[in-house]
């Protein structure tokens, strides 16, 4: 799309703050390493289910929050709960993305998007604590 | 689940995320009729796999769009505030609604955008007026007219009426909600379309994450079907996004919008 109206103004890019640098470098780097963490988590989870013996074959049985969180916690546990562990950690990425915003705006001392991201924070744990209540 | 389900997932996740990136429309809104036609998943599930769909093609895309600094993201934070509202109310409404009503609100929802595709058309077409007397000022570089853009965002408390419908739907349906909420940035906020499309794509991740715990814990998430399909998603999503910059999109546009109807239809009379 290179269409722009006569409106538009042809300006140099005056550089950015260093905090509001650091909020996009912080910000990229925590979308990166949630989306191909939990990648590589749910390739291990389907390896571990269908490739390496004994397991010929998966469940599909859908386990409980509770059942993964315990395995995870004794150290033992299968493919199904390294692929619910990489969807965990990617259905989290999103929370941790607006953290940083939030974290990056009040060290800017930026109260009014400190505050927000504060409101979005809060509705999101709002809606996992309700949720998993 | 057997290894040709487990690749048949795969595949699947990978053309639906292609064909959607091609687009600029996400992987949901072709994603959950595969999942229902094709594979005869229950459409609560069908939206739960979706939604992390849309969190993963998000983040991935929007680590990139923000080193180009195409993203506003003053603009995404304030219009999350709507768009995290309407997906947690739309994903609670979800889970009290029966799957058949789910699946009757889709194929409307498909019918609108095969409208909204064409529609598009036209709109890319023409000139983009911009203001810089507006808040929430943003610059990036637009390679294409090797000019710097400069715009303002105007006409706040509509394009977040707005944002917060998309959320709704979001929730609602398990798509991202870009369809509404560009060109409500563009014709209502006056943003240049890059960032538009940007800004959106920002923030679907976070509008997917307020009600993916909602289908979660109603048990709709089912790592054995949405995890070989996320990934192909993901896959997808990038190469469609390769493949757009190489192919002229207006045939393309059209035969999947007329694809788009007629998955309606199947949606809806199924």
């Amino acid at each position: 799309m290179g269409d722009y109206s006569p409106g538009s103004k042809k300006v140099d890019v005056e550089p950015s703050p260093v905090s509001s640098r650091l909020v996009e470098r912080w910000t990229g780097l925590v979308l990166r390493l949630g989306v191909w963490g939990s990648a590589l988590l749910i390739v291990l989870g389907l390896l571990t289910s269908w490739v390496l013996p004994p397991e010929s074959s998966a469940s599909t049985e859908i386990p409980s929050i509770s059942t993964v969180l315990g395995e995870i916690s004794s150290g033992s546990f299968g493919g199904a709960t390294l692929m619910f562990a990489g969807l965990i950690l990617l259905m989290l990425t999103p929370f941790l993305r607006v953290l940083i915003a939030l974290t990056a705006f009040a060290a800017e001392r930026d109260w009014k998007f400190a505050g927000i991201s504060l409101v979005v924070f809060l509705l999101l744990v709002g809606e996992l604590v309700f949720s998993l209540r | 689940m057997s290894i040709s389900s487990l690749v048949l997932l795969f595949v699947g996740g990978t053309v639906t995320g292609t064909i959607g990136a091609m687009l600029g429309l996400g992987g949901g809104v072709f994603l959950v009729p595969f999942l229902v036609l094709a594979f005869d998943l229950p459409m609560h599930q069908a939206i739960a796999t979706s939604i992390i769909a849309v969190i993963a093609t998000s983040s991935a895309g929007a680590s990139i769009n923000i080193e180009r600094q195409t993203v506003n993201i003053r603009l995404g934070m304030v219009l999350e505030i709507a768009t995290v509202t309407g997906a947690i109310l739309g994903g609670v409404t979800a889970n009290l609604l029966d799957g058949e009503i789910l699946r009757k609100i889709f194929a409307g929802l498909l019918l609108i955008v095969s409208i909204a595709m064409i529609w598009r058309l036209k709109m890319r077409n023409g000139d983009v007026i911009l203001h810089t007397d507006g808040s929430l000022p943003g610059t990036f570089r637009d390679e294409a007219s090797d000019q710097t853009v400069a715009y303002t965002v105007k006409r706040l408390p509509p394009v977040m009426l707005i944002s917060l419908l998309a959320g709704n739907i979001s929730g609602l349906l398990g798509v991202g909600g870009g369809i509404f909420k560009v060109p409500a940035m563009t014709m209502i906020a006056g943003m240049p379309i890059k960032a538009a499309t940007a800004t959106s794509n920002f923030m679907i991740g976070v509008t997917a994450a307020a009600s993916a715990f909602i289908y979660f814990s109603h048990g709709h998430v089912n790592p054995l079907i949405a995890s070989p399909t996320i990934l192909g998603v993901l896959g997808g999503s990038l190469l469609g996004v390769t493949i757009s910059q190489r192919i002229k999109g207006t045939a393309l546009t059209w035969i999947f919008a007329v694809l788009l109807l007629a998955i309606s239809l199947q949606m809806y009379w199924r």
